[in-house]
């Protein structure tokens, strides 16, 4: 559930980013690969996540609504997932 | 084949004093030496917003948290330079930081390469020409001129940077090169996860066969060393 907040922020990423007409193919896969990766990690952690990790999705959730910049949100939606499977202790790739 | 200074355009002076500010290279110094998850705090705080060290902390608990190093530990002493660091890029303003960041993978790709060539043999903004080949207009950011194993790199902040034209550059360097029976590696640093770069890739068709791609959980290989996980 935790990781799902990232995805549905990926999401309003992509509603930011897409007026870059060129993009919008690349914002849409960068938007697919990278929610099917935060969501098989997501399936396989089931366990009460620690205040600190949920503090930090929370963080990043609320640092990912600060971007209105079209151009800045594509740089994001790439970036918030390496961010959140940093701050999960998991593989950032 | 030879190499060759670029021409100092007006828009090539101006780069250039992005390029020797002192905080370019004071930033590329701790990434060279940072772990992959620093690399990825870097590369979020000079995208984001926030100007607050304290809310990137709690963002990064791995770095910053209870169970990250003791605060007098190396390595966390190089995460919180490196935060420091880029929230000074960051804070150059819109404009400015975009600059910093490309000359930042720059000077860190050079930085990385003088681990494992001799760094006479290292340069940066420079043309390869070919024999009856006309010059591309843009120069390699970083080049490594050694008899028989040169190497052009070019380098991008991020997987949008990647596009059929630095794709084309790259290989052709390669092509022209074995035309006069001569190697060069051609290598495209992306201080972005291979994930996004191969998302890019996916839908050219320029040739890439003959490039390698460095990104940013591999960077350590540009020194020789194999890349580590990031968490």
């Amino acid at each position: 559930m935790l990781l799902e907040r990232i995805v549905s922020a990926l999401g309003d990423l992509v509603a930011a980013a897409e007026s870059v007409a060129d993009e919008w193919i690349y914002v849409h896969d960068l938007e697919t690969v990278w929610a099917a990766r935060l969501r098989a990690i997501g399936s396989e952690r089931t366990e009460h996540p620690p205040d600190e990790v949920a503090a930090a999705i929370d963080a990043l959730v609320q640092e990912a609504h600060r971007i209105t910049d079209p151009h800045r949100a594509i740089d994001w939606l790439s970036t918030l997932p390496q961010a959140t499977l940093v701050a999960i202790a998991e593989d950032a790739w | 084949m030879r190499f060759q200074d670029a021409a100092k355009d007006a828009r090539a002076m101006v780069y250039a004093g992005i390029q020797a500010d002192p905080l370019v290279a004071r930033v590329a110094g701790l990434l060279a030496d940072a772990n992959a998850a620093q690399r990825v705090l870097a590369r979020a705080v000079m995208n984001g917003e926030s100007s607050d060290p304290t809310a990137w902390r709690v963002m990064f608990p791995t770095l910053f948290g209870v169970g990250a190093p003791p605060i007098e530990h190396p390595d966390r002493v190089r995460s919180e330079a490196i935060l420091a660091a880029a929230l000074e890029v960051a804070g150059r303003g819109d404009q400015v930081r975009s600059q910093f960041r490309g000359a930042i993978v720059e000077a860190l790709t050079a930085h990385l390469l003088a681990r494992r060539v001799p760094p006479g043999s290292i340069h940066t903004e420079r043309r390869i020409l070919f024999d009856g080949v006309a010059a591309e207009i843009h120069p390699y950011d970083v080049t490594v001129e050694t008899n028989g194993a040169a190497e052009a790199y070019d380098c991008k902040w991020g997987a949008r940077g990647i596009s059929a034209d630095v794709l084309h550059q790259l290989d052709d360097a390669r092509q022209h090169a074995a035309d006069e029976g001569e190697r060069v590696l051609p290598v495209l640093v992306v201080f972005d996860a291979r994930r996004s770069c191969e998302v890019r890739l996916a839908r050219h068709t320029a040739p890439r066969a003959g490039t390698r791609l460095v990104s940013i959980e591999s960077l350590d290989r540009i020194a020789g060393r194999r890349a580590e996980a990031a968490s």
